[in-house]
């Protein structure tokens, strides 16, 4: 829920965008840019967002740490296999943010199931997601995994494997994903309870 | 050991990682697309750029102002020779295994140190060299650095790559038979004999250098005079009781036929100053800490950093990190060394070693361009890391990791 | 039924009753109304056992008149210092100025001087007008004598009277005219002025401890442990005089002190001269002894002494490469 009334704008943080959107905004009034967000080489709003997710009890730089430490990780595997490969090298991708990203666009998930009451019977309702929620429930699934891990693997470790992971379409995120999708499917006889 | 099995533990796990993911076409059609953006760019300008942060040179003696801020590679045979015990930053050594060369930037106080060295007269007595600077600024990479040419050069290498670790650290600490109250570090003192072996058996081998005295460890055991130094190493190993004792009799044996002009002599050792810390953390039998002057190790270092003896370099760092809490207010040499240790050491040679200039940053950066390790190059970062960094080696390092 | 009934029942006897009390009530007033106009007739005697005193009439005090403020009968050029002769607190009616203190609510004026608590609190200076103390001087100028020639700026009288003594005095109004504070007496000095040698300016420096500022290099005695003034004066000058006098003697345990005793750091004494000298003279026979170059003792001794900074760790550097005889 947003304190500001819906006609504001959102706030553009990176500087080269700003020029171009000046005349758009010039009479709009504009959201305050929220204290975490910046124009630096360091900053990407998934990213961002994940590091909210890891974050435990308010230790935010220890997040970002961890993230970046998994940064680290990603990159060491991906050149590993840069310089194993001899041919198509060219297809693998080093820039962890980007492994990140499809990662995590490969994870999410479209339908729900929900349970509704009809006739004193729960029935379990695929119901379509928002794109927010399926974000949120894609960096959740690749949290809970990484976490769900031997004491002595730390989590940026893990991480690391979870997203190289999904990003190639593999691994226990995209299987969670694939079965929600099925359950899905064959509750598909159900949909129409969720409007009638 | 333990950090051996430890790498090699890693090393199985990404091996396994690997082979998961080897099954499907590496990732998703459209990012490969992406990726092809970066890759032909950073091909071009390693194509151009060979010259412009890369040197040939491999040999450091050949290095001069020209090859300032330009890496040179320490082929894979030197580096298993010199650095195998030791002497690189952990961090860069892994970066040395992501990248899969070692690569060393020459660097204006290396080149400074080398210059001396070449000039120096052997003849006179030996100079210490003290390199200082502020934390992460590359000391211990300079010294790397010098190692090499020393290492290039046949001068007997006798290197501590991390002289806190015996008075923080050290894996087992027992009482000395031979000195009353005075402490020994067995298995450290082992370490550094198998460092010095692996990294000056060829020379030793070649120099044919003998004892000059017998030494008698015990009843039944006695290296002979005129026994070849290897036997004296070897027997220090092997007996890893008499370790100290070797390393002490190892040390004045080389200072006496450097000084006889068999053989030359580069002491390299990093952290120096914690041979003068007030207090180390081991304790002695009554449950006090012992001083770093009673463990066994430290006297014969301290000797061989002496003025007193020819044909010899002594490169030497001092650290803040050497330090404990408390004493960690400057990187200043007489700050560090204290009142003994600057009147051990007087006159010394201080080299200071600073953070990266501004060629030497851009190549650095062009070399992580080069070696993939920044991937997300977006215009004016340069600008950005060189703020953040303030240019300091270890902290642009830091930065760079999650880009 | 029968409840109607019985309640038909009890509400008539009720009913009856209320008209027997009736008739009684108004019987009793008749008979009142008939006692009446008998006590008319005849005056009761109060019998009044407390006697009224004749009370005495209270004096009416006469207030005088309010004088009008004597400032309005004060002339134009008037001698003011007749009238505020001395220190005393504000009076309204004395001051012919409209002044006005204190705090009001916003837009309201300040409360006007006549009663007015805040004038009185704060100090005045009314006593000390240009001309009162123009007065006061003309009148002890017949007291004093010239200033004395050559001492007219600061820089020369310092140089005849290095000696600035301190004291207090204290006036309050009690049956004493003691203070216990006035006899302390503060004399400083700048070490400066003082004559010294070097032996003999380190141990005065050891002798006065504390007395001794070193960043504004005073020197300063207070002294009260005697109880008059006059005497704790002649101590300090004593405690300067014997503590100046005892840094010229040379005790014969003098002689042993070590290396960490000393205030500065001497090339000359010290580890570094003998290993330099070693350095220099390795392989050389006895006679061609060469001592290490001064610029090299210099800086390290300046290194030692004022601390390490870049510029004197780059001084020593230089001067360690031409001993050592490195080129460059």
């Amino acid at each position: 829920m947003s304190m500001y009334p819906s006609h504001f704008a959102e706030p553009v943080i990176q500087k080269d965008s700003q020029a171009a959107s000046r005349n758009e905004l010039a009479h709009i009034p504009i959201k305050a840019a929220t204290n975490d967000s910046s124009d630096s080489i360091f900053f990407g709003v998934l990213q961002n967002k994940l590091v909210k997710y890891i974050t435990k009890k308010g230790n935010r730089s220890l997040a970002n740490e961890l993230l970046t430490e998994t940064f680290e990780i990603i990159k060491r595997t991906q050149i590993e296999r840069y310089n194993l490969s001899k041919s198509d090298r060219e297809k693998i991708i080093i820039d962890a943010e980007k492994l990140l990203i499809n990662a995590i666009e490969n994870s999410r998930p479209l339908l729900q199931l929900s349970a509704i009451k009809r006739g004193g019977v729960k029935y379990q309702v695929p119901i379509p997601l928002t794109e927010k929620k399926s974000y949120f429930l894609a960096m959740k699934w690749l949290l809970d995994a990484a976490r769900e891990k031997d004491r002595k693997v730390k989590l940026p470790e893990k991480l690391a494997w979870e997203i190289l992971d999904a990003a190639c379409g593999q691994g226990r995120v995209i299987k969670k994903k694939d079965d929600l999708h099925r359950q899905c499917e064959s509750n598909r006889a159900y949909a129409h309870y969720r409007w009638s | 050991m333990k950090m051996f099995r430890k790498q090699f533990v890693h090393l199985s796990r990404v091996s396994t990682h690997l082979q998961r993911n080897a099954i499907a076409p590496c990732i998703a059609s459209p990012a490969a697309e992406m990726s092809t953006n970066v890759a032909p760019a950073a091909a071009d300008t390693s194509s151009a750029a060979t010259n412009e942060f890369r040197t040939g040179v491999t040999n450091p003696g050949e290095h001069s102002e020209l090859h300032v801020a330009k890496f040179y590679t320490i082929p894979v045979e030197e580096k298993k020779q010199i650095f195998s015990g030791g002497g690189l930053p952990k961090q860069y050594e892994q970066q040395i295994k992501t990248f899969t060369e070692a690569c060393l930037m020459v660097r204006s106080p290396a080149l400074e140190l080398l210059q001396y060295i070449k000039n120096a007269d052997l003849t006179n007595p030996a100079v210490r060299y003290v390199l200082y600077g502020d934390n992460g600024v590359g000391k211990t990479l300079t010294m790397a650095h010098v190692l090499h040419y020393g290492a290039l050069n046949e001068f007997l290498l006798v290197h501590v790559p991390w002289a806190p670790n015996w008075m923080k650290r050290p894996k087992e600490a027992a009482n000395s038979a031979s000195q009353e109250g005075f402490i020994d570090l067995p298995f450290d003192a082992a370490a550094w004999l198998v460092h010095f072996k692996t990294q000056n058996a060829k020379l030793l081998g070649k120099l044919q250098l003998k004892t000059s005295k017998e030494y008698v460890w015990s009843k039944r055991e006695s290296t002979p005079a005129g026994a070849p130094l290897m036997e004296l190493v070897e027997h220090g190993i092997a007996r890893i009781k008499y370790a100290s004792e070797t390393t002490a009799a190892l040390l004045a044996e080389l200072k006496q036929l450097a000084s006889a002009r068999q053989c030359k002599i580069m002491v390299a050792i990093d952290g120096f100053n914690a041979f003068f810390h007030p207090i180390t953390r081991i304790f002695s039998d009554n449950k006090q800490r012992v001083t770093p002057e009673r463990i066994t190790l430290t006297q014969p270092f301290l000797d061989i950093t002496n003025y007193d003896w020819t044909n010899g370099v002594c490169v030497l760092s001092v650290d803040k990190i050497a330090m404990t809490e408390g004493y960690m207010a400057s990187y200043m040499p007489r700050y560090l060394l204290g009142k003994d240790g600057f009147e051990h050491l007087d006159p010394f040679v201080p080299v200071h070693v600073g953070n990266y200039t501004d060629k030497e940053f851009l190549s650095y950066i062009n070399y992580y361009l080069d070696r993939h390790w920044i991937s997300r190059a977006q215009p004016g970062f340069e600008e950005q890391l060189k703020f953040m960094s303030n240019m300091n080696p270890y902290t642009l390092m830091q930065l760079v990791r999650g880009l | 039924m029968a409840t109607n009934l019985t309640r038909l029942l009890e509400s008539s006897i009720r009913s009856t009753n209320a008209a027997a009390v009736q008739s009684s009530m108004r019987l009793f007033s008749n008979q009142q109304q008939q006692h009446q106009p008998e006590d008319d007739d005849e005056e009761f005697r109060v019998l009044n056992l407390r006697t009224i005193r004749q009370q005495a009439r209270r004096r009416e005090f006469k207030k005088e008149a309010v004088q009008p403020p004597r400032t309005k009968r004060m002339a134009v050029d008037q001698d003011w210092s007749a009238v505020w002769s001395g220190p005393r607190s504000f009076h309204p009616a004395s001051v012919p100025l409209p002044l006005r203190q204190g705090y009001t609510e916003r837009g309201a004026a300040a409360p006007s001087k006549y009663a007015n608590a805040e004038l009185m609190k704060i100090p005045n200076f009314l006593h000390l007008t240009p001309p009162a103390i123009r007065q006061q001087c003309e009148a002890i100028k017949k007291f004093c004598t010239p200033w004395p020639k050559g001492l007219e700026t600061e820089a020369k009288w310092k140089r005849t009277f290095p000696l600035e003594v301190v004291t207090s005095d204290y006036c309050h109004s009690l049956p004493t005219i003691r203070n216990p504070e006035a006899r302390r007496v503060k004399i400083t000095l700048k070490l400066s002025d003082l004559q010294f040698d070097a032996h003999a300016k380190d141990k005065f420096l050891r002798l006065v401890g504390e007395r001794f500022d070193r960043e504004t290099g005073l020197l300063t005695f207070v002294t009260d442990r005697c109880p008059t003034r006059k005497q704790n004066y002649d101590y300090a000058l004593y405690l300067l005089t014997a503590c100046y006098h005892e840094s010229f003697v040379t005790e014969p345990w003098e002689a042993s002190k070590s290396e960490a005793d000393m205030e500065q750091y001497l090339f000359e004494r010290n580890q570094a001269k003998r290993s330099a000298e070693a350095i220099l003279n390795w392989n050389a026979s006895r006679e061609e002894k060469v001592s290490p170059p001064s610029g090299y003792a210099e800086s390290v001794e300046q290194l030692i002494n004022e601390g390490e900074n870049e510029y004197n760790i780059a001084k020593y550097k230089e001067e360690v490469l031409k001993l050592l005889k490195i080129a460059i």
